[in-house]
């Protein structure tokens, strides 16, 4: 407990709690040894079960809850009890709100502050709020960029609200900020993906194809700048998949990370294939794969091709997950016999 | 320290799981009473899953059990005396009665009721009355419910629909429709797809891959690409695997060489990962992972209810799933 505690009394000792009967914690079967744990959370935690007995709906309830999530973030009790208290008497949703700004901002991790949140959202009905709450994850999401909770919450605001100009349309550059700041954040990819392609069309984006291209080369680009990161090809994958183009369609961009160092012209400048930073560890075991796809949906012939690649990330470039290459060569060769 | 984390030693973790109830005094004790009836779980499945069952109090766990239902809420367990009623401390509580042999003791059309109503419009479960819902919620709803033998009042299609939603383009599955993909919650959606006979919802290849691109270099696993290896990982990823029959895909030595350097060898437990405080949460999954690995000595446990295989055979609950062979020493 925080040194500034010992000043306040327990609310055993304060008048304006007198009318409430504290109910002390069940103690089991086997509660032989005396508890003697903090006296401040022992304390809250009987005058609330005092109140719920009660079935009490108060500010002084607003107090004492707060008290005990600040000792103890997961009481979920306490925050549902809480919530229906701020309904029940009416209190302003949006003061709540920034009261519990900072309290999120240290306590992220804790499922309950962001329930909590999307709760007082879905009462407050208000796209003010909502734009608000973007601006509030974007904060918390710069402290810790891969926050599970908190990105969920984000990603149930935009389609929550539905707002095309208000939400959506700075996400997609939002993101980008964050992926250039960390280019292997995987969670930022996965929105790029959810905003994108997953969640409707945004304004500007009805162009598919011109979308499609734009996503590639978004992708290239980034995997040029790291190729051994799996997010960007996953992406990269996904485009593919969704609008439904062959992998072959990349064969060339491919080649250039299959190779411990690429032959590159340097006079031609080819947009559509950006080339490796230097000094990226090549070849990349993503491009291997992409690259083993590729012949093996060719197939014919080209499956020799593709089981060469699949032995050497099995020998040499990816042994942790010798089984697997080897169940593909396996597979691989038993589609050419049939 | 090389020598001592070589092996798993039982008998000290039976020891630590035992010693987890007598420190009442602590206030972390406290401030983990919402989780106090999943822990008495962790606690149980690891000691079977070690063949030391009988390390803790029957009786007395039995009695725990029974004073964590909520009356008032309509027929779940809390996570402790007082608490209300979640889904999860229910499912915690009815695995724990059927491994006591002691689930006579629960009125099941009252906890059945109660399961159900937590069933959303979009298929998906909340926890408990609050209303917070994601994929874990809906696999305990569907596990309880398979235990109880009482799948057949489930709407399976709205259910499965909601697990279709949370599919994503790597193949993984999110917490909640439009949520990245992350390695627990493809644990609990394909779980419960097949307990739900529906495994064919899913890219089996794709996911297998997915799952074994969560092995790093250190042996370990990690739930999503780019952040750190964590034993509970073992067996979120592993029992993924196991259910799709892709284990042999990762390296088995190196991961089980990581769980075991995650033990502490002076008191007991394992770790997040080495060197970090040990805890009941850690213990239990990396044991859990180490069974499905085919470590000598351990029980089978069956990935899809995460309970021991044994049980699960003996109730006909059992699933096509495969770990590695469990080896001689």
């Amino acid at each position: 407990m925080s040194a500034e505690s010992e000043d306040v009394p327990l609310y055993a000792e304060r008048p304006e709690w007198s009318d409430v009967v504290p109910v002390p914690q069940y103690q089991g079967v086997d509660a032989l040894a005396p508890i003697n744990y903090s006296a401040e959370y022992q304390d809250a935690t009987d005058y609330f079960r005092g109140i719920i007995r009660m079935g009490e709906t108060s500010p002084r309830v607003l107090k004492l809850t707060r008290d005990i999530i600040n000792m103890n973030p997961a009481h979920y009790s306490a925050w549902q009890y809480r919530y229906k208290t701020l309904i029940a008497i009416g209190a302003d949703l949006t003061e709540e709100l920034r009261q519990m700004d900072d309290f999120a901002l240290t306590n992220m991790k804790t499922y309950q502050v962001w329930h909590h949140r999307r709760l007082l959202l879905t009462a407050l009905r208000s796209r003010d709020a909502a734009a608000g709450e973007l601006a509030f994850t974007a904060r918390v999401l710069a402290a810790d960029a891969k926050n599970y909770h908190t990105w969920s919450y984000r990603q149930w605001l935009l389609a929550h609200f539905n707002d095309e100009e208000r939400l959506w349309a700075g996400e997609r550059a939002w993101v980008e900020d964050l992926l250039e700041k960390d280019v292997r954040n995987n969670s930022a990819w996965h929105h790029r993906f959810f905003v994108v392609w997953s969640s409707g069309v945004r304004e500007g984006d009805e162009d598919r194809e011109a979308v499609g291209r734009r996503e590639l080369a978004f992708a290239k680009e980034k995997i040029a700048l790291a190729p051994n990161n799996p997010s960007a090809w996953n992406y990269l994958r996904g485009v593919l998949e969704h609008t439904k183009t062959p992998l072959s369609a990349l064969t060339t961009f491919v080649q250039l990370y299959t190779v411990s160092s690429p032959s590159i012209a340097p006079e031609v400048m080819d947009l559509d294939n950006p080339v490796p930073t230097e000094g990226a560890q090549l070849p990349c075991v993503n491009a291997l794969e992409f690259q083993a796809d590729i012949y093996e949906q060719e197939g014919g012939t080209q499956i020799t091709k593709a089981v060469e690649i699949w032995k050497s990330l099995a020998n040499e470039y990816d042994t942790m997950r010798k089984k697997y290459w080897e169940y593909r060569i396996k597979e691989g060769l038993q589609t050419t016999h049939t | 320290m090389s020598a001592s984390t070589s092996t798993l030693l039982i008998p000290l973790h039976a020891k630590y799981v035992q010693s987890l109830g007598e420190s009442k005094d602590d206030l972390m004790y406290h401030l983990t009473a919402h989780l106090r009836m999943n822990a008495i779980y962790w606690g149980l499945t690891a000691l079977c899953t070690m063949n030391h069952k009988d390390a803790l109090n029957r009786e007395e766990m039995i009695e725990f059990v029974m004073s964590c239902w909520d009356d008032e809420a309509g027929g779940g367990f809390g996570a402790h005396p007082d608490h209300d009623a979640h889904i999860h401390s229910t499912l915690s509580a009815i695995q724990i009665l059927i491994m006591q042999d002691a689930l006579d003791r629960v009125d099941v059309d009252r906890v059945v009721k109660f399961i159900l109503s937590l069933q959303q419009p979009s298929g998906v479960f909340a926890g408990d009355q609050w209303g917070e819902i994601d994929t874990r919620f809906l696999y305990c709803a569907v596990n309880a419910l398979s235990l109880l033998g009482r799948l057949h009042e489930l709407d399976v299609e709205k259910t499965v629909g909601y697990v279709r939603q949370c599919r994503n383009f790597d193949g993984g599955f999110g917490a909640v429709a439009g949520a990245e993909s992350h390695a627990a919650m493809v644990f609990v959606c394909t779980a419960t797809l097949a307990i739900l006979d529906r495994l064919d919802e899913i890219d089996q290849e794709m996911l297998g891959w997915w799952l074994a691109e969560r092995q790093v270099p250190s042996g370990g696993l990690n739930g999503r690409p780019e952040k750190l290896e964590d034993v509970c990982y073992s067996f979120w990823v592993l029992s993924a695997m196991a259910i799709l029959k892709k284990v042999p895909w990762i390296d088995s030595d190196k991961l089980i060489a990581f769980i075991l350097s995650a033990q502490d060898t002076d008191h007991g437990g394992i770790a997040d990962r080495p060197g970090n405080q040990a805890d009941v949460f850690h213990t239990h999954f990396g044991i859990a992972g180490l069974s499905l690995l085919g470590y000598p000595g351990l029980a089978d446990l069956d990935p899809v209810y995460c309970m021991p295989a044994r049980v699960i055979e003996r109730m006909g609950l059992r699933k096509g799933w495969e770990g590695l062979p469990r080896k001689a020493s």
